[in-house]
C-alpha cells in the first residue's frame, strides 16, 4: 500500500452566513443546524496544524468570509506560516478599507463571484443587489494590485450570456476568469431542473471559450465542464483524502465541502483532535481513500487513478449508494439516470429555490 | 521575445517546502515544483536586467560560465554545470506563458 500523501490545500469555510442567496450554493441545505462558528484562536491553531501537515494553499471561503471581522487577522496568521492565501468572496462587503486591510495582511489572491453579465440578472440570481458592489470591488482590487479571478458559475439561465460575460471580464481587466458549470449537489441538486443546461448551450459555450482564448491570450480562462455531459466523471478532489481537506464553520473536518450530504459518515472536529490525527487516521478520510473501496467497473478500470471513481456525493444523490461508480461515467451501471436527466426536450425551467437560512427564501428581484 | 528585466508577478510566490524537500512556485490554484536550477533562476527574477541575472547564476554555479551544453544532474540532484543561456530563456518563456513572469521594463 502506498503511504497516505500529505494534503496540499485547505478550504477554510469560516462561516455559512451570507448576504447572498445563490440557488446553487454549496453550503448545506440545513444551514440552521450549523450555527456554531470557531473562534479566531481556534482558526489560528488550525492554520498552524495545516502548515505542519504539509498544506501549501489556504482558501478562505464561506458563506461570505468577510462577515467575519477577524479575516485579515487569519490571513496574516496564514502568511506568517508561509501559506499561500486565497479569498473567495461575493464582494458585497469588500469595500476599500477591508481590501486594504487584507492587502496589508498579505493576501495573495482574490476570487470574486459574479452571477451573470447583466446587473438585473446578477442581482436576481444573488437575491440581492450586488452587481455594482462586485464591479467596484474588482476596481479597488486592481488598484491594490491584487490578482483577481472572476468566478462565474454557469447554468441554463446564464449560458446564453457567455459572450457578454467574456466581454465583461476583459473590460474589468481581471487576471483570470473561471467559468465553472454547476455541480449538482446541495442547493444545485434541488434546483437541477431549472439549472441544467441544454446540450446545444454546452457545446456553444465550449466554442465560445475556445474562440475567446484565441482572441484574449492574456486572460487566463478556466473552463470547468458540466460533468453530466461528459463521458467520464470529474476527478473529484483528485481523490478522496488525497490532496484536499475542508474545515467547516463549526470545526467539522470534511474530505470535501459537501460531504455532509452523505448520511452515515462521522466527521471529526478540530476541537477534539488535531488535523494531522484526523487526516491520517479518521475513518471518514479512510472511507474512500485509494482504490480498495471501489466497486466494478472502477476497480479494474485503467482510469481508476485518473478520475478516482468520480464524485462520492453525486454517487449518493443519484443512486443512494456513496460507494457506487459516479453515474456520470458511461461505464456506470446506473448511467441511465444521467442520460434521463439530460434527455431533451425538457420542460421550460421551473421556479428556482433560493438559498435561505431555514429553507428556500423569497426573492422579488426577477428582471 | 526576450525579457529584459524578468520579474515574478505579484501572485507567484517562491517557497521552500521543508516537509517535502521541494522548491515550489505557488500561484492561484496551482504550483510548479522546481529543480535546483529552476529555483535559482526564479529567485533571481526580481526585475534585475537579464545579463545581471545570468552573471549571478554563473557565479552561483562556481563561476564556470554558462556552458554551451545543458547541465546534467549529478548524484546529489544538484546541477553540476550552469544551465545554458538557451535553457534559461526557454524556462523564462514558459513562466511568462503561464502568466507568472513579466518584463519589469514594459
Amino acid at each position: 500500500m502506498t503511504p497516505t500523501p500529505r494534503p496540499l490545500a485547505l478550504l477554510c469555510e469560516v462561516t455559512y452566513r451570507c448576504p447572498l442567496q445563490c440557488p446553487y450554493c454549496s453550503n448545506p441545505l440545513q444551514l440552521q443546524r450549523y450555527r456554531q462558528e470557531l473562534d479566531t484562536e481556534t482558526w489560528q491553531r488550525v492554520l498552524a496544524e495545516a502548515a505542519a501537515l504539509g498544506v501549501v494553499q489556504v482558501h478562505f471561503s464561506g458563506g461570505e468570509p468577510l462577515v467575519r471581522r477577524d479575516l485579515p487577522e487569519l490571513v496574516r496568521c496564514a502568511r506568517r506560516l508561509d501559506l499561500y492565501t486565497h479569498l473567495s468572496t461575493g464582494a458585497t462587503l469588500a469595500d476599500e478599507a477591508v481590501l486594504e486591510r487584507l492587502a496589508a495582511a498579505g493576501l495573495d489572491a482574490l476570487q470574486i463571484s459574479l452571477l451573470d453579465a447583466g446587473a438585473a440578472e446578477n442581482d436576481w440570481l444573488a437575491g440581492r443587489r450586488s452587481f455594482a458592489k462586485k464591479r467596484r470591488a474588482v476596481e479597488i482590487a486592481r488598484k491594490l494590485q491584487f490578482p483577481v479571478t472572476l468566478n462565474v458559475v454557469l447554468h441554463r439561465l446564464n449560458l446564453d450570456h457567455l459572450e457578454a460575460i467574456l466581454e465583461l471580464a476583459l473590460q474589468w481587466q481581471v487576471n483570470r476568469l473561471e467559468l465553472a458549470h454547476v455541480q449538482y449537489t446541495g442547493w444545485a441538486f434541488r434546483n437541477r431542473a431549472a439549472l441544467l443546461p441544454t446540450r446545444v448551450q454546452v457545446e456553444r459555450a465550449a466554442e465560445q471559450v475556445a474562440d475567446a482564448r484565441r482572441r484574449m491570450p492574456h486572460l487566463e480562462i478556466v473552463h470547468v465542464l458540466p460533468d453530466y455531459f461528459q463521458t467520464y466523471p470529474k476527478a473529484c478532489l483528485h481523490g478522496w483524502g488525497r490532496a484536499f481537506l475542508t474545515v467547516a464553520p463549526d470545526g467539522a473536518v470534511l474530505p470535501c465541502q459537501t460531504a455532509r450530504e452523505i448520511p452515515g459518515l462521522e466527521f471529526p472536529n478540530v476541537q477534539s483532535a488535531s488535523l494531522s490525527e484526523i487526516w491520517f487516521a479518521a475513518p471518514v478520510f479512510e472511507r474512500f481513500r485509494g482504490t480498495d473501496w471501489m466497486p466494478e467497473p472502477c476497480r479494474s478500470c485503467a482510469r481508476r487513478e485518473t478520475d478516482f471513481g468520480g464524485c462520492r456525493c453525486q454517487a449518493f444523490l443519484l443512486t443512494g449508494d456513496p460507494a457506487a461508480t459516479d453515474p456520470v461515467c458511461h461505464l456506470s451501471p446506473a448511467h441511465q439516470i444521467v442520460e434521463l436527466a439530460v434527455r431533451e426536450p425538457r420542460p421550460e425551467p421551473v421556479t428556482l429555490q433560493f438559498r435561505g437560512d431555514h429553507d428556500a427564501a423569497e426573492n422579488s428581484l426577477h428582471p | 521575445m526576450t525579457m529584459h528585466r524578468p520579474k515574478l508577478v505579484r501572485h507567484a510566490r517562491y517557497r521552500w517546502d521543508e516537509l517535502r524537500g521541494q522548491h515550489q512556485l505557488v500561484f492561484p490554484e496551482g504550483m510548479m515544483v522546481l529543480n535546483e536550477s529552476g529555483a535559482a533562476i526564479v529567485r533571481l527574477c526580481d526585475g534585475r536586467p537579464i545579463d545581471e541575472l545570468l552573471a549571478a547564476l554563473t557565479e552561483m554555479y562556481g563561476g564556470a560560465g554558462c556552458q554551451p551544453a545543458s547541465g546534467a544532474e549529478d548524484e546529489t540532484g544538484r546541477l553540476a554545470t550552469c544551465p545554458t543561456l538557451e535553457d534559461v530563456c526557454e524556462f523564462l518563456q514558459r513562466l511568462a506563458q503561464k502568466g507568472l513572469l513579466r518584463d519589469a521594463d514594459s
